[in-house]
C-alpha cells in the first residue's frame, strides 16, 4: 500500500519523459525507415542463373529483393504480377523476349517448393 | 537418394530437403507415424510425440513447418524485435508470444507500409485534414480545431493487416507470407468520423469514401495507397479520426501525427498520415481498390488458378482469429510438467468471439476455454485455460476460436485468392516437455 504514492509519481515520470522524447524518437524512426531501405543489396542476393543480373536490375528500382526471394510461383503466377506491377503499380510494361529472361528466371529460381506426391492439384493444367 | 529408407536420414533432413515428398514417405496410409520412422521423428525433434496416432496425414509437425530460412529480426530504436518480412517497403510482424499485453504497446505494434514512410512534422497540432466531396460544407480542420470541436473519445481497437494469415494459403499467395502477428489493439484517441461527416452535411445518394494519405508510392510517383469503404462503416461510432495512441503521439511508425482507425476492416482502410476523405456516390477507385486488392471470391475458385478479380467483392469485416500469448512457438518445459496454464487473444471483426477451444491430441478432442466479454466494442478479448499433459515429450497446442455468429477458424485457409486475404486457419504452438 505504502507503495502506491510512489508508483503514482514513476508513472507520472515516465509518462511525462516518454511523451517529451516522443518528437526525437518519431524523427530517429522516420531516420531508421529510410535507412532500411535505402539499404545496397548485392545481386548475389537472388539464387545464380541466366537472367539474374537483369531481374535485379529491372526489379528493384521500387522494393528490394526480399518479395521477390520470399515468394514461391509457377511460371504463369509470375507472368500475371508481370501484368499486375505495371497496371497497379506504374511499372514499364515488360515484353517480348525480356519479359521471358526475366520470368523464366523468376519460375525457375522461385518456383513453388513442390507438387507434392499427388502431383499438385488436379483442376490445374 | 530417392531408394533410401525414410529412417536412414534423420527426419529433420528429409522435411527441410523435400516436406511433401518427406510426408509421404514418413507417415503411414492410415495417418500414423510408423515403427523406426516414428523413433526418428522423435529423435529429430528431441523427444517422443505422445500423441502420434492421432497426427493426420499431411500435416507437418509445427516444430518443422518453419521453412529452410530462418526469420529476420527488426532492430530498431522504440520496436520490439519483430520479425521482418521485408525492408522496402518495411514490414514486420509481431510475434504471437508478444501480444500477450491487453493493450498493445507501441513497441510491440506490427508494422505495414505500401509505400515509403514520411518525414515527421515539426507542428502536430497544425496537421490539416479535409472532408469533401459529396457533402454540404467541406471542411478542412487542423487536429487542434478537431479536438476543440468534436467529442473525444478513447476506445480499445483491434486493427488488423487484411493480409493476416496469408501464409496460410496453399498455393503461395502473393505479398507479406503474415503468420498471425499482423494484428494490434492499441488504445486510441480521436474524434468519431461520424460526428465530423455530420458536420459536413452527407449528401443523399453519398455511399462511400475515399482515404487518402500523406506516403507516397514506392516508385515515388503519386501516393501509395488510397482505400474507401462503405459510408454504413464510415458512421459507425467506433471509426475514428485518430491523434493519440496509448495516450501518447501516435508513433512515426503507425501514422503520426493523425490516422484513420477502422477497427475490424483490413488495416489498410486505417489511412496512416491522414490527410483526407472524400464522400463518394461510387465505390473509391484509388490504388489498392478493385481488381484482387483487398478482394475475395464470392464463387470459390481454383486455388492456384488465374483470376482478375472482377466478379470477386471487398473485404469488409475480418475473420474470427485467435493467438496464443503465454508461451512461444518452440517453448521447453521441465520434465514432469503435468499442466500449464495458457491464454491468449481472440477477435472477429466486427463481430465477438464466443468461444476459444484448444487440443494438444491433434484435433481429436477439444477443451473450452474462458473467453472474457471485450472492454468495448471492437476490442480483442483475452481468452485463458488449463491444460493437462500426460506425459513429457512432444506436443503441440492447437487453438481455434468461433465468432459470434457460429462460425469456427477453419482447419486449412479456405477460398484461396490471388492476393491472399482472409486466411484464418487454425494455429499450433509447438511446445517440449523434458
Ligand atoms: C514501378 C515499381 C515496381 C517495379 C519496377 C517492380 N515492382 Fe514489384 N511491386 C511493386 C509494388 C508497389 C508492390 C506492392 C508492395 C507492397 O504492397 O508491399 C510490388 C510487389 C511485388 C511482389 C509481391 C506481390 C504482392 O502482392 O505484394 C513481388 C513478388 C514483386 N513485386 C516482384 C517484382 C519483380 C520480379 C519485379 C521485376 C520484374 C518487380 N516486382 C518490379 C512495385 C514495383
Amino acid at each position: 500500500m505504502r507503495l502506491l504514492p510512489y508508483a503514482a509519481v514513476v508513472v507520472l515520470l515516465c509518462a511525462s519523459a516518454t511523451i517529451a522524447q516522443t518528437p526525437d524518437l518519431a524523427q530517429r524512426q522516420a531516420e531508421a525507415a529510410a535507412a532500411l531501405a535505402e539499404r545496397q543489396e548485392e545481386e548475389t542476393v537472388l539464387a545464380e542463373g541466366e537472367g539474374r543480373s537483369e531481374v535485379f536490375g529491372y526489379c528493384t528500382a521500387c522494393h528490394n529483393t526480399a518479395l521477390i526471394r520470399r515468394s514461391a510461383f509457377t511460371r504463369e503466377r509470375w507472368d500475371e504480377l508481370m501484368d499486375w506491377m505495371a497496371e497497379k503499380h506504374g511499372m514499364n510494361p515488360l515484353e517480348g523476349e525480356f519479359r521471358d529472361t526475366i520470368v523464366d528466371y523468376l519460375a525457375r529460381h522461385y518456383g513453388p517448393l513442390t507438387r507434392g506426391p499427388r502431383g499438385g492439384n488436379p483442376f490445374l493444367n | 537418394m530417392a531408394h533410401q529408407n525414410p529412417s536412414e536420414r534423420s527426419v529433420q533432413e528429409l522435411y527441410r530437403d523435400d516436406p511433401e515428398r518427406a510426408d509421404a514417405l514418413v507417415w503411414g496410409r492410415r495417418g500414423a507415424l510408423q515403427g523406426a520412422a516414428l523413433a526418428a521423428m522423435g529423435a529429430a525433434l528431441g523427444g517422443s510425440i505422445p500423441f502420434a496416432r492421432n497426427m493426420p496425414s499431411g500435416l507437418v509437425p509445427a516444430a518443422l513447418a518453419q521453412g529452410a530460412n530462418q526469420p529476420q529480426f527488426l532492430q530498431m530504436e522504440g520496436k520490439a524485435p519483430l520479425i521482418l518480412q521485408g525492408e522496402r517497403p518495411l514490414n514486420a510482424e509481431t510475434p504471437e508470444h508478444l501480444l500477450d499485453d491487453p493493450v498493445t504497446p507501441a513497441d510491440k505494434f506490427f508494422i505495414r507500409n505500401n509505400g515509403s514512410v514520411p518525414d515527421t512534422v515539426a507542428d502536430a497540432r497544425a496537421w490539416k485534414i479535409r472532408i469533401d466531396g459529396e457533402v454540404n460544407t467541406p471542411l478542412e480542420l487542423t487536429i487542434a480545431e478537431l479536438e476543440q470541436r468534436f467529442e473525444i473519445v478513447t476506445r480499445k481497437l483491434q486493427m488488423e493487416c487484411g493480409g493476416n494469415g496469408r501464409s496460410g494459403f496453399s498455393p503461395q499467395a502473393a505479398g507479406n507470407q503474415w503468420g498471425n502477428g499482423a494484428i494490434s489493439n492499441a488504445e486510441w484517441t480521436g474524434v468519431r468520423l461520424h460526428d465530423v461527416l455530420r458536420a459536413a452535411g452527407v449528401k443523399d445518394g453519398a455511399k462511400f469514401t475515399g482515404q487518402h494519405g500523406a506516403d507516397s508510392h514506392l516508385s515515388a510517383q503519386g501516393p501509395a495507397i488510397s482505400r474507401g469503404m462503405r459510408i454504413e462503416k464510415a458512421m459507425d461510432e467506433d471509426t475514428l479520426i485518430c491523434f493519440r495512441m496509448n495516450g501518447a503521439a501516435i508513433p512515426q511508425m503507425h501514422g503520426a501525427p493523425a490516422r484513420l482507425v477502422v477497427p475490424g476492416w483490413p488495416g489498410s482502410l486505417s489511412q496512416k498520415w491522414f490527410t483526407r476523405l472524400e464522400v463518394l456516390n461510387k465505390p473509391h477507385t484509388g490504388r489498392g481498390m478493385g481488381g484482387t486488392s483487398y478482394r475475395i471470391p464470392v464463387r470459390p475458385i481454383v486455388p492456384g488458378s488465374r483470376n482478375n478479380g472482377a466478379d470477386f467483392v471487398d473485404m469488409e469485416s475480418m475473420p474470427v482469429r485467435s493467438v496464443l500469448s503465454s508461451h512461444a512457438h518452440g517453448t521447453r518445459l521441465p520434465a514432469g510438467t503435468r499442466s500449464l496454464d495458457i491464454r491468449g487473444h481472440a477477435w472477429a471483426g466486427d463481430l465477438s468471439v464466443r468461444d476459444v477451444h484448444v487440443s494438444t491430441d491433434f484435433g481429436q478432442s477439444w477443451q473450452a476455454m474462458q473467453v472474457a466479454a471485450p472492454p468495448n466494442r471492437h476490442a480483442w478479448q483475452r481468452w485463458q485455460g488449463r491444460i493437462a499433459l500426460p506425459s513429457d515429450g512432444y506436443y503441440e497446442i492447437w487453438y481455434r476460436a468461433t465468432d459470434s455468429n457460429g462460425r469456427m477458424q477453419p482447419h486449412v485457409a479456405a477460398n484461396w485468392n490471388p492476393q491472399g486475404y482472409g486466411a484464418n486457419p487454425i494455429s499450433r504452438v509447438a511446445i517440449l516437455i523434458g
